[in-house]
C-alpha cells in the first residue's frame, strides 16, 4: 500500500461526514443529469433513428390528378436537390362510419371517421418504407393492410382475415398491419384496386438532398411543385410536423429538466469546491507535516484528489444507477400514449458513460484548484500556520460589527463570513443557486396551474350517451329532448351538448377532430390566447398548438370534410390550451357539414354547469334517475398527467435541490467549527453560553441566506421567463403574459426568505454540536 | 540501544561536514528573518541553536531542512546544494536525509501511533509489513510498543514526542532536526527526550537541535550557536554535563 494512499484513506475515514456529503451531493446532481439527458436524448435520437432506418419521407404532398399527370410529377421530381421519391400513388379518403351496429364476427370495426387509402405494391421503395409487422402485404384487389402501431390492434374483431365494410368501397379484407413514421397513409390497397375506390388525389413521397430544415423543405416544396399547373397541389405534410408532434410531450420536459440539471450540476461542482478548499486550508499544517515528512508536492496533490474522488466516484456510481432507474419509468411515462410504439423508451449508454466519466472530471477539476494551492504552499509556512494565528482579513469589518448595538453573539456571527471569504462567496453562491431553484419551481409550478385552469372548463357534470355495444343502455329519449329534460332539472345552471365529429381537413393526410357545441358554449370557452370564442356559423376556435402545427392563424380559412360534403370555415380565436388536430366549433357549422344532424346521434356527451351550492353526486344521481341511458361522471377539471408529472417532478428536484444547498451550508459551519474550535473553546472559557455559541454560528450562515436570497430570487425570475415559455413552446403552445405574471409580494417575500431557511436548516445541527464542544476536548486537540 | 545503526546513515562518517551554511539570508518581504548565517556541522556532532524569541531559529532549521528556501546565500547538506534542486527534488531529499522533531509534534491525527512512525518509510517505496515491522522495533525501543495502536489524540504529550522521535529516525537520517523538542512537555518527559537524544548522538547520529532550554543545551550538545537578530553572535564548545 503505498503512502499516499494510506493517508488518503486515513483522511476520508476521518471526515467521515464531508465524504458523505460529497457523495449525497454528487449522487443528487447525477441523478438530476441522469434524467435530464436521458429525456433529451429520448426525444429526439428515436424518431431520427427509426425515421432514417425507415428512410421516412421528409415531404409528402398529395396533387390533384385532375391537374396534373403522374408524368408531369416525375418529371418535377427528377430536379436537382430531390435525393428520393416514391410514388405517384393513387389515393382515395374513405369514411368508416360513427356509429356501426353491432359488430357481426369477423368484421372489423375502425374507429369512425375519415381513412386515408393510398394504392401502393412494395411496402418498401426508395422513401417511406413502411414497417410490416404483421401478416403480408397486399398482392391483388380485395386485400388491405391497416395501418397500426406496432403491436396495436383496434378493437376486438381486428385480425388479419377480418373484413372491412366501408361506405363506398367493395368488401376488402385484411391481409396485414404495417406502421409508418411518415404518416403517409392510414391503410394501404393494391394499386389495382385504387379505381374502384375513386381516388381523388395523387400522392408523392420525397426526400431532398440535406434537408434537415423547415427551410430546407419547403425549398424542396418549391422545386418539386415548380411549373405545376395552378391548383396542381392541394396539400404537404413536413416530417418535421410528424415529429413535432410525436416528440412534443418529451420536448417539454426537456427545459425545466436541463435547468434543474445545470442547477444541480453547479451546486455540486460549487460544494466539491469548497469541501476541497476546505479541507486543505484546514489542513495546512497536515500539509506541512506530509512535506516534512518527504511527501512531494505531486503527492500532496494526490492526497486530496482521492480524498475527494473516493466519494465522488461512488456518489456518481449509485447516482448513475438510481438515475437509470428514475428516468426509466419517467420515460415510460412521458412517452406512452405518443409514441404509439414506434419508439422504445430506453436509456442510451451514453448518458451512463457521459455521468460517469464527466461526475468524477468536474470532480477533479473543482478539487484540483485549492489542491494546486496545498502543492505550491510552503512547507514551512504551511507547520507554522498551525499553530501560529492568522492574520484575519475580516478582523477590521468584526471590530466594526462588535461597535454596533447587536448583542455580541449576533455581532461576531456576521463577522465570521468576513474571516474566509473565499468559502463564503462558494457558500453563497450556493445559497443563491438554491434559492434560484425554489424560485424557478415555484414559478413553474403556478404557471403550469394556470394553465391548468385555463384548460379548466368550470363543468361539474358530465354524462355520456349510453353505448348498448359496450352493454350500457342507449336512451330512449331523442338529443333535443335530452337536453330539454337535463335544463328542468333543479341544480342545471348550463347545459352545452357535445358532438366530437372526425373530419378531414382538405389539404392535409391528418384528420382533426371537430368539437361540436350547442346550448351555453360561449359559457364553456377556456382562455383565450388570441381572438374570440366561435359564435355562428362557419367560425372555428382552435388551440395554439393547431396553429403553430398547420401553420394558421386568427383569420385563416379552412375547409372541413365530413363524408363528401365540404364547409369553408374561419379560424376566429386561438384558445392557449388544447389538442394540435381539434377545432371547436358552434352548432351550426356542423349543421352545414350533414344535412340532417338530426337523424344521427352526433351528440355523445353532455356537459353540465351546477348552481353554486348544488351537490354534484345527489345532481348526478338525480339526472341518471331522469333521463335513461345516460351515464353521469363526476368531473374534476382538466388536470393531465403532463401536468402532474412536471409539477411532482419540480417539486422532487427542488427539495433535492435545496437539501443539496443545505448540504453545503452544513459542510461550512462544520469547517468553521472545527477550525475555530480554539476561539470556540477561549470564548467559552470567557463566559459564552452554548445558546450564545449556536446563535452566532447560524448568525454568520443566516447573512449569507439573507443575500442569498436577495441575489437568487431575480435570477429565479429570469430563469422563469426563459424556461417556461420553452417549455410551452415545445408543446406547441404559447402562453399569455397573465400565465407569466404569477409573482405576488407576499410570494416574493417568503422567497426571499427562502435562502435564509436553507441557512438555518444547514447550519442548525453543526452549530449546536460546536457548541456541545467542551473546553478540555477543544484544549486536548491541540 | 541499537537504534544506533544511524552512525553510518546517509553514508556518512565522522568529521565529515554534513551542513554547510554560506551567507544565508531570509527575508519575509520588509522583515529580515536570517542576515548572512554561516555555519558548519559535521557528523557525529550535536549543535544546539539558542536565541531570543524571533531571532530566527525556525528560518534557520527550515532552510537545513530544504523546508524553505534562502532569499540568498548557499545551503549545502550532505553535499547537496539545496538551492539547484526542485520542489520535488527537495522531497527526495528530505525522506531519506532528514529525520525532524516538532515542538507540537506534528503527528498525522488521521493514523494510529505504528503507521505515523511507518509512513515515513512506506515513502521511500518500503512495504508496509516491512515498515511496520521496523516502526514497531523503534516504538519497542522507545518504550511505547504498547500505545502503538493508540491514535495521538489519545496519547500523552511526551508519548506523542517519542512517537514522533521514532517517525524521525525511520529512514535512518544523515541530520536529526528537532524545533523545541521539550517545549511543549512537562519536565519529566522533558527529560526522557533529552535522555533519547542524548542516546542517539551518543551511538553518532548527527543532531541540529533548536531551543530555549538552557538545560537541554548543556545536556545534549558539543556546540551552542547563539542567533540574535538574524546573526550568528557567539559559537562555544560546550562540555556535556550529563
Ligand atoms: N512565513 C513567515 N512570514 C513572515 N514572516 C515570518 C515568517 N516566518 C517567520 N517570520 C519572521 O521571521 C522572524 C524569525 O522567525 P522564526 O520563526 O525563525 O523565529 P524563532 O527564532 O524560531 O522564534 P521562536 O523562538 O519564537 O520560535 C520573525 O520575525 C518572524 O516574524
Ligand atoms: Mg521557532
Amino acid at each position: 500500500m503505498s503512502a499516499v494512499w494510506q493517508v488518503s484513506r486515513a483522511a476520508v475515514r476521518r471526515r467521515r461526514l464531508q465524504t458523505f456529503v460529497i457523495a449525497l451531493v454528487v449522487l443528487t446532481s447525477t441523478v438530476a443529469l441522469v434524467v435530464a439527458l436521458g429525456l433529451l436524448d429520448a426525444a429526439s435520437a428515436p424518431f431520427d433513428r427509426t425515421f432514417d432506418q425507415q428512410r421516412g419521407a421528409q415531404l409528402t404532398a398529395t396533387f390533384d390528378p385532375a391537374k396534373v399527370t403522374d408524368a408531369q410529377l416525375a418529371q418535377a421530381a427528377a430536379r436537382p436537390g430531390v435525393a428520393a421519391v416514391a410514388g405517384p400513388f393513387a389515393q382515395a379518403v374513405l369514411t368508416a362510419p360513427s356509429n356501426t351496429a353491432v359488430q357481426a364476427p369477423g368484421v372489423d370495426a375502425p374507429p369512425p371517421g375519415p381513412i386515408t387509402v393510398v394504392g401502393r405494391a412494395d411496402p418498401a421503395g426508395p422513401v417511406d418504407r413502411v414497417d410490416l409487422w404483421e401478416g403480408r402485404w397486399v398482392e391483388r384487389p380485395g386485400e388491405i393492410v391497416l395501418m397500426r402501431p406496432p403491436g396495436e390492434h383496434y378493437g376486438p374483431n381486428e385480425a388479419v382475415g377480418s373484413r372491412l365494410l366501408l361506405p363506398g368501397a367493395p368488401s376488402l379484407t385484411v391481409v396485414g398491419f404495417a406502421s409508418t413514421l411518415s404518416q403517409s397513409a392510414g391503410a394501404w390497397v393494391s394499386p389495382d384496386q385504387m379505381p374502384a375506390l375513386h381516388p381523388t388525389a395523387s400522392q408523392v413521397l420525397y426526400r431532398f438532398t440535406g434537408s434537415g430544415t423547415a427551410d430546407q423543405v419547403r425549398a424542396g416544396l418549391a422545386t418539386v411543385t415548380a411549373g405545376l399547373p395552378q391548383g396542381a397541389l392541394l396539400g404537404s405534410l413536413s416530417y418535421l410536423t410528424v415529429k413535432q408532434d410525436m416528440t412534443a410531450t418529451a420536448n417539454a420536459y426537456v427545459p425545466f429538466l436541463l435547468a434543474f440539471g445545470v442547477l444541480g450540476l453547479v451546486v455540486a461542482v460549487l460544494i466539491v469546491a469548497n469541501v476541497v478548499s476546505g479541507a486543505v486550508v484546514s489542513g495546512y499544517r497536515h500539509i506541512g507535516v506530509l512535506k516534512s515528512l518527504g511527501f512531494t508536492p505531486n503527492q500532496v496533490v494526490a492526497v486530496y484528489l482521492v480524498m475527494v474522488l473516493a466519494p465522488g466516484v461512488v456518489g456518481a456510481v449509485l447516482g448513475t444507477v438510481l438515475g437509470d432507474l428514475a428516468a426509466q419509468p419517467l420515460l415510460h411515462t412521458v412517452f406512452s400514449g405518443f409514441d404509439y410504439g414506434y419508439f422504445t423508451a430506453t436509456l442510451s449508454p451514453w448518458v451512463d458513460v457521459l455521468t460517469l466519466l464527466g461526475m468524477p472530471a468536474v470532480i477533479v477539476l473543482a478539487a484540483l484548484v485549492p489542491a494546486l494551492r496545498a502543492h505550491r504552499l510552503s512547507a514551512a509556512r504551511a507547520i507554522s500556520a498551525g499553530s501560529a494565528p492568522r492574520a484575519g482579513r475580516g478582523l477590521r469589518v468584526q471590530r466594526w460589527f462588535g461597535g454596533t448595538r447587536l448583542p455580541r453573539a449576533v455581532s461576531l456571527g456576521l463577522g465570521l463570513p468576513f474571516a474566509r471569504p473565499g468559502r463564503s462567496a462558494l457558500t453563497l453562491t450556493t445559497l443563491v443557486l438554491g434559492v434560484t431553484t425554489v424560485t424557478l419551481a415555484s414559478g413553474l409550478s403556478s404557471s403550469v396551474a394556470a394553465y391548468i385552469e385555463a384548460g379548466n372548463d368550470h363543468v361539474q357534470s358530465v354524462s355520456y350517451v349510453g353505448d348498448a355495444e359496450i352493454g350500457e343502455r342507449a336512451p330512449t329519449l331523442a338529443d333535443a329532448a335530452i337536453e330539454a329534460k337535463l335544463r328542468s332539472l333543479p341544480g342545471t345552471a348550463q347545459v352545452t351538448a357535445m358532438a366530437p365529429v372526425e373530419l378531414h381537413m382538405v389539404g392535409s393526410s391528418q384528420i382533426v377532430r371537430g368539437w361540436f357545441m350547442r346550448g351555453d358554449s360561449a359559457g364553456m370557452s377556456t382562455a383565450m390566447l388570441k381572438g374570440r370564442w366561435a359564435s355562428g356559423p362557419g367560425e372555428v376556435v382552435v388551440a395554439s398548438s393547431f396553429t403553430a402545427k398547420h401553420g394558421l392563424t386568427v383569420g385563416d380559412h379552412l375547409t372541413l370534410q365530413l363524408a363528401g360534403r365540404e364547409q369553408g370555415v374561419t379560424i376566429v380565436g386561438e384558445t392557449v390550451t388544447g389538442d394540435a388536430d381539434q377545432v371547436e366549433a358552434p352548432w351550426e357549422t356542423l349543421t352545414a357539414l350533414v344535412p340532417d344532424p338530426g337523424t344521427t346521434r352526433y351528440v355523445n356527451q353532455y356537459w353540465v354547469r351546477l348552481a353554486p351550492g348544488t351537490n354534484v353526486d345527489a345532481y348526478d344521481a338525480a339526472l341518471a334517475a331522469a333521463v335513461p341511458g345516460l351515464y353521469p361522471t363526476a368531473h374534476g377539471g382538466g388536470t393531465d398527467s403532463l401536468t402532474v408529472t412536471i409539477v411532482g417532478s419540480t417539486t422532487v428536484l427542488t427539495l433535492l435541490l435545496a437539501a443539496v444547498a443545505a448540504l453545503g451550508v452544513f459542510n461550512t459551519v462544520v469547517l468553521n467549527a472545527r477550525e475555530r474550535r480554539r476561539d470556540l473553546g477561549m470564548l467559552k472559557s470567557i463566559g459564552m453560553t452554548p445558546r450564545q455559541v449556536t446563535l452566532m454560528m447560524v448568525t454568520s450562515m443566516a447573512a449569507l441566506g439573507v443575500l442569498g436570497g436577495l441575489l437568487g430570487v431575480p435570477i429565479g425570475l429570469a430563469a422563469h421567463r426563459l424556461v417556461v415559455p420553452a417549455m410551452v413552446a415545445a408543446v406547441g403552445n404559447a402562453l399569455p403574459p397573465s400565465m407569466m405574471n404569477v409573482w405576488h409580494a407576499p410570494a416574493l417575500a417568503l422567497l426571499l426568505l427562502a435562502g435564509v431557511a436553507i441557512a438555518v436548516l444547514g447550519a442548525l445541527l453543526p452549530a449546536r454540536s460546536a457548541a456541545r464542544l467542551t473546553i478540555a476536548e477543544v484544549l486536548r486537540s491541540e | 540501544m541499537t537504534t544506533g545503526d544511524s552512525s553510518n546513515a546517509g553514508g556518512t562518517e565522522a568529521g565529515q561536514v554534513v551542513v554547510h551554511l554560506d551567507g544565508v539570508r531570509k527575508e519575509y518581504g520588509e522583515s529580515t528573518a536570517l542576515d548572512g548565517v554561516s555555519l558548519d556541522i559535521r557528523a557525529g556532532e550535536a549543535v544546539a541553536v539558542m536565541g531570543p524569541s524571533g531571532c530566527g531559529k525556525s528560518t534557520l532549521l527550515n532552510m537545513v531542512a530544504g523546508l524553505d528556501r534562502p532569499t540568498s546565500g548557499r545551503v549545502v547538506v550532505n553535499g547537496e546544494d539545496l538551492a539547484s534542486m526542485s520542489e520535488t527534488g527537495l522531497a527526495l531529499f528530505r525522506r531519506r536525509r532528514i529525520g525532524m522533531i516538532f515542538q507540537f509534534f506534528n503527528l498525522l491525527d488521521d493514523l494510529p501511533a505504528l503507521d505515523n512512525v511507518a509512513l515515513a518509510a512506506q515513502l521511500t517505496g518500503v512495504s508496509v509489513a516491512q515498515a511496520r515491522r521496523r516502526a514497531l522495533e523503534l516504538l519497542d525501543e522507545l518504550g511505547i510498543a504498547d500505545r502503538r495502536n493508540v491514535y495521538p489524540a489519545a496519547l500523552s504529550g511526551g508519548e506523542r514526542q517519542r512517537v514522533s522521535v521514532a517517525r524521525a529516525l525511520m529512514n535512518r537520517p544523515a541530520l536529526l532536526l528537532a524545533d523545541e523538542p521539550t517545549g511543549a512537555l512537562d519536565s519529566h518527559a522533558g527529560e526522557q527526550v533529552m535522555d533519547l537524544l542524548i542516546d542517539l548522538n551518543q551511538i553518532g547520529q548527527t543532531l541540529l537541535i533548536v531551543t530555549h532550554d538552557q538545560r537541554l543545551a548543556t545536556r545534549c550538545a558539543s556546540r551552542l550557536v547563539e542567533v540574535a537578530d538574524g546573526r550568528v553572535v557567539r559559537q562555544r564548545s560546550l562540555e556535556r554535563t550529563a
